[in-house]
């Protein structure tokens, strides 16, 4: 029985947590959620780099909340989810357990501020690799840029599956679903679809922690991922904030500063 | 497009900008009529979804005025929306959509004169740049 | 379905000279939705107001359109005909074809459509438009004057001489402020004891002012007309009702060498005093950190000495709860102390004092009566060197203001120093002489012309001690940069005026905003200078900033007058021009996720938590509730709000949509 396993087995067994939130064995062996509420099922868990779902999403839902309270396995992202929920009131001190597993030791954070203070230790910035990429897009021309994006809009099928599977994407009432007045036009034509992903990218900034499961929903690989990070970094250069390292933070753009940057406004 | 007259959009806020356009009118300045004016209560209010609202619905170019900073009716509007727009501004970019259509000012209720001179500006600006049948052309209307 | 009514005015010719008022009449009769359009000479004239009042009784009009001036000029008119025939005032919208049509293009087509193209918009608009009932707020007329300064003196008696009622909280133990401290007031010298005092007295016996000194805020709750606060009495150690103000505790207590803070430290106090003679009230307050009994469980002289009884050494602080309606912040300012000026020597060399010192020197009520002597040796000094902007108008030291009072009582002090010391010799080092108010400019003249009194221009580097002497060293810019070196007796720092201590948490308390230097922040700076953000609170004077006695005094009788403007009537009302958040039918109950994100993004601190409980009390939801005594109706919110969840009366989501697309779409999309 690996570490993981026995810690959730041991939570489970001591009524610590209702249900252990991890990952296990789905179909063809793809790595998938699963729900452990006995401690006898401890052992469908698995922990490996296939392990790549923000589990936090599921933190959102009733049905996962009536089960009561859970411990989560997590991924750094997953944390700072945690945290930019605490921040927005989604979620209570003390509703869950974060368990992250490493070689050695399973760590189990129980407060906010454990989380918090085990965020600060990682690099909450975009990687080098993805800063990269993000000035290789930057770089292109303008109408490239255009061309590209329409392009990638175009396959866009409005199934929400970015909506889905984004765990800060909690609204019970999606601003797409408006119909007074109709803000985004229901079919998934080429200027429906831009509305709609502009107007994504727009509320989560500020709050997106870049998990990146958006673009691994997508079913036709349409790179959100390249909105989101150039929004992180758009968020973190001008105004020095990120998203979910604390459970008690402002939204950048409910914010502001005397002295914010306004060389295009004349 | 010798004939080309640009629609233009400008999204103000009622205690600064629109009453300084009352003030270009009442001291009977002239500007281009291809502007037309939407009253907020406060730069604030201006969600960035008016804008593509705007630029789907034909418009050419947009102006975003308000009052200038610590001069907001409201204290601090306007610093949220700056902070909005220079958002909003950078992924319009990103995505590819000329920012050059979109004209941020900050135009105080005394400066009926600088109104006049932004609308025409933009409006000569927008002119160079053309119709926006880039983004017209997305709605299916056939611009081009 | 909608019934519009279109009026679009010539204006005498203003419109009517480049605009084809006759074609939009036609054209707006063709959008769907309009009933009636006609044009008229004078739309605001009473037979045009006639003609709307008219149409709208015999129309059945649901929307009125007055296609004319700025709404900024006849909106209120219009609003007021349309309410007057019947028609909710907010169902009627100005399309400015004027000031942003007519008046600004040339006479053409291209002028004539696009006043089509505003009445087109404002007709989309108008449609969307909702009824909408002023927003009533009931209002406690009852006004909490927090600090008891000579602003706050001021505020509480002109409230409670407007006939209401006044809870002045002062956290010493008298009132008075640092005016109580000052010997005499510049520009005219007299005393200002003297015309403090009988304030201070008219505040005690004033029937409709409680005063509750030696108190501080504990909180405050609620919004303008309807504030809810608590107010932590400190205990005094004694029975106020018993206590007749006798004094004998004062003269037997045998622990008598604690620094007067009255005094600004030069003169000594007992451990149960009365800060200074005319205190109001007049009744001690023993100091615990410093009384022998509270030291060391024996003493208890003074409950011995008391005539009545009053002692009570076991009183404990007292929390009394008030409603209040509207809220005087006038809790003043400090001075800079301390080891910040190193260079000074102040706080090193006993002969280095600050402004309130020599105010304290110079009082024929202080620890020398009056005469000026020096604190180390008590001689009286032959030579005076005054410094203003000691720490002030200095971005190295972090204070980039002028302090404002400091040319002012600097140029007081050297001329009080030299009516004293005929002989005496002031200098005084400035940076520029700042004198604008009445006979200010003259008082400084006079003290250089008629006092002669040593203007230096230039700044002090370094004060140091030699042979009994305090070097001055400084630079004299006038005349061709010269160093200058002055052996001085005594000298006189004019150490930059600063937030009170404790202005930030109070400032929290209150959820009013602050600036940079902890200075409590007014509305507008121009416009609304005794106004806070927050509405039902008001400022008067030195805590917005520093200001002398005549601006404290002028502010605070301002900050009165909102109070009692707001009182005038059992209920606020206010245009319902205000954000609201939805609330649905369960099991949604609102869209409102609560996230709360909004909350920073209103000026107003409007944005509240609500609970959403069911029948047996059980938590269902915590959503965002707008507070409509607060909202000011900028939007700010609205525009933020990811789930659309907050809208804004008079400018929703529905009516801009609808305007934005009626305006670029000529003929389309008309519904």
């Amino acid at each position: 029985m690996s570490a993981l396993q026995e810690k959730a087995r041991e939570l489970l067994a001591s009524a610590a947590v209702q249900v252990v939130i991890g990952y296990g064995r789905g179909s063809g062996g793809a790595a998938r959620a699963v729900f452990i509420r006995e401690a006898t099922k401890a052992g469908d868990l698995v922990f490996d780099g296939t392990c790549l779902q923000n589990l936090a999403v599921y933190l959102m839902k009733p049905e996962v909340r009536k089960l009561g309270k859970a411990a989560l396995v997590v991924r750094p992202a997953t944390l700072r989810t945690i945290l930019q929920l605490a921040a927005e009131n989604q979620i209570a001190e003390n509703s869950l357990l974060a368990l992250v597993p490493s070689a050695e030791e399973i760590v189990l954070l129980a407060t906010f501020a454990a989380i918090e203070a085990h965020v600060a230790a990682l690099d909450s910035d975009l990687s080098t690799a993805e800063k990269a990429e993000l000035q290789r897009f930057t770089a292109l021309g303008l109408d490239e840029r255009r061309r590209f994006w329409e392009e990638q809009f175009s396959r866009c099928l409005k199934c929400y599956a970015c909506r889905a599977a984004c765990p800060l994407c909690y609204c019970t009432r999606c601003t797409v679903e408006c119909n007074q007045p109709q803000w985004i036009p229901v079919p998934a034509h080429d200027l429906g679809n831009l509305e709609w992903n502009v107007m994504r990218a727009m509320h989560l900034a500020g709050r997106c922690v870049n998990c990146g499961d958006c673009s691994r929903a997508c079913p036709v690989g349409i790179p959100l991922y390249l909105l989101n990070q150039k929004l992180v970094s758009d968020v973190f250069t001008g105004f020095n904030s990120r998203s979910g390292i604390s459970a008690r933070s402002d939204n950048a753009l409910s914010t502001f500063k005397p002295n914010d940057p306004e060389d295009f406004i004349r | 497009m010798p004939d080309f007259e640009p629609k233009i959009v400008a999204f103000v806020c009622n205690w600064c900008t629109y009453a300084g356009a009352d003030l270009t009118g009442t001291s009977r300045m002239k500007y281009s009529p291809q502007v037309a004016i939407i009253r907020f209560p406060c730069t604030g209010r201006i969600d960035f979804m008016l804008l593509l609202k705007a630029f789907a619905s034909g418009a050419d170019g947009i102006i975003v005025s308000g009052c200038h900073p610590n001069d907001c009716h409201y204290s601090s509007g306007n610093f949220h929306a700056r902070r909005r727009w220079i958002v909003f501004r950078g992924l319009l970019d990103f995505l590819g959509i000329d920012v050059r259509r979109v004209q941020f000012s900050w135009v105080s209720a005394a400066e009926g004169a600088k109104w006049a001179q932004l609308v025409n500006e933009t409006a000569e600006h927008i002119r160079g740049l053309g119709p926006f049948t880039g983004y017209q052309r997305l709605r299916g209307l056939g611009v081009e | 379905m909608a019934r519009i009514g279109v009026f679009i005015c010539h204006c005498g010719e203003n419109i009517s000279a480049t605009v084809d008022v006759m074609k939009v009449a036609a054209e707006a009769a063709k959008i769907p939705g309009v009933a009636h359009s006609v044009e008229y000479k004078y739309m605001c004239s009473d037979p045009g107001q006639q003609l709307v009042k008219n149409a709208i009784r015999e129309k059945g009009l649901t929307g009125v359109v007055v296609a004319a001036c700025s709404p900024r000029m006849h909106e209120p008119t219009f609003r007021r005909a349309c309410a007057e025939a019947g028609l909710n005032p907010f169902l009627c919208e100005m399309a400015n074809i004027r000031e942003h049509c007519s008046w600004v293009h040339e006479k053409g087509d291209a002028t004539t459509d696009k006043a089509i193209d505003i009445v087109r918009t404002l007709v989309a608009k108008v449609k969307k438009n909702k009824a909408l009932q002023p927003i009533k707020v009931p209002v406690t007329k009852v006004a909490m004057v927090i600090g008891g300064g000579i602003a706050g003196i001021q505020a509480s008696l002109d409230i409670a001489n407007a006939g209401h009622q006044v809870i002045l909280v002062e956290k010493e133990p008298s009132i008075g402020g640092h005016m109580s401290q000052l010997s005499e007031t510049f520009p005219t010298l007299d005393c200002s004891q003297c015309i403090l005092t009988p304030r201070m007295v008219e505040v005690a016996q004033h029937l409709n002012i409680t005063l509750f000194s030696y108190a501080e805020l504990e909180s405050l709750d609620g919004f303008i007309g309807n504030f809810k606060a608590r107010i932590r009495k400190k205990a005094r150690s004694l029975d106020e009702k018993l206590c007749t103000g006798c004094g004998l505790c004062t003269q037997k207590c045998p622990s008598r060498r604690i620094p007067s803070e009255f005094d600004a430290g030069l003169g000594l106090r007992p451990a149960i005093y009365v800060p200074f003679p005319q205190a109001v009230p007049n009744k001690p307050v023993i100091d615990r950190e410093h009384c022998t009994y509270y030291r060391t469980g024996k003493c208890r002289l003074c409950e011995k000495v008391c005539p009545t009884q009053a002692i009570r050494f076991d009183q404990q602080d007292e929390i009394v709860e008030a409603d209040v309606g509207a809220v005087v912040l006038a809790t003043g300012f400090d001075i800079k102390h301390g080891d910040f000026f190193p260079e000074y020597g102040y706080g090193k060399y006993r002969d280095v004092i600050d402004g309130l010192q020599f105010e304290r020197l110079a009082s024929a009520s202080g620890p020398t009566l009056g005469e000026i002597r020096r604190p180390s040796d008590g001689r009286v000094p032959e030579t005076v060197v005054f410094v203003a902007c000691a720490g002030s108008r200095d971005p190295a030291k972090g204070i980039e203001y002028c302090s404002k009072i400091c040319c002012m009582y600097t140029a007081k002090h050297a001329m009080l120093y030299k009516h004293k010391v005929h002989h005496g010799k002031p200098y005084v080092f400035y940076m520029d002489i700042r004198a604008g108010g009445k006979m200010y400019e003259e008082f400084v003249r006079r003290a250089m012309e008629e006092d002669g009194v040593q203007y230096v221009r230039g700044r002090v580097s370094r004060i140091f001690e030699r042979g009994g002497k305090l070097v001055v060293k400084g630079v004299d810019t006038l005349l061709a940069a010269r160093p200058l070196e002055i052996e001085a007796d005594l000298v006189v720092l004019a150490t930059a005026g600063i937030a009170q201590p404790g202005a930030e948490e109070l400032a929290q308390k209150l959820h009013v905003s602050y600036d940079a230097h902890k200075f409590y922040a007014e509305a507008h700076p121009k416009l609304r200078p005794v106004e806070t953000n927050t509405a039902g609170i008001f400022l008067a004077g030195a805590c917005q900033a520093p200001k002398d006695i005549p601006e404290s005094v002028a502010q605070a009788s301002g900050a009165a007058a909102k109070v009692a403007a707001l009182f005038s009537q059992s209920e606020l009302v206010r245009e319902p021009l205000i954000a609201v958040v939805d609330r649905q039918a369960p099991p949604v109950y609102s869209s409102c996720v609560g996230c709360f994100l909004c909350q920073s993004a209103c000026p107003y601190q409007a944005i509240e938590k609500e609970e959403i409980r069911g029948r047996d009390g059980q938590l269902l939801k915590t959503v965002a509730k707008v507070n409509p005594g607060l909202c000011q109706g900028c939007g700010t919110c609205v525009a933020f709000c990811r789930t659309k969840s907050i809208d804004i009366q008079g400018f929703s989501h529905e009516q801009v949509h609808a305007e934005v697309l009626a305006l670029l779409n000529r003929g389309e999309r008309d519904a």
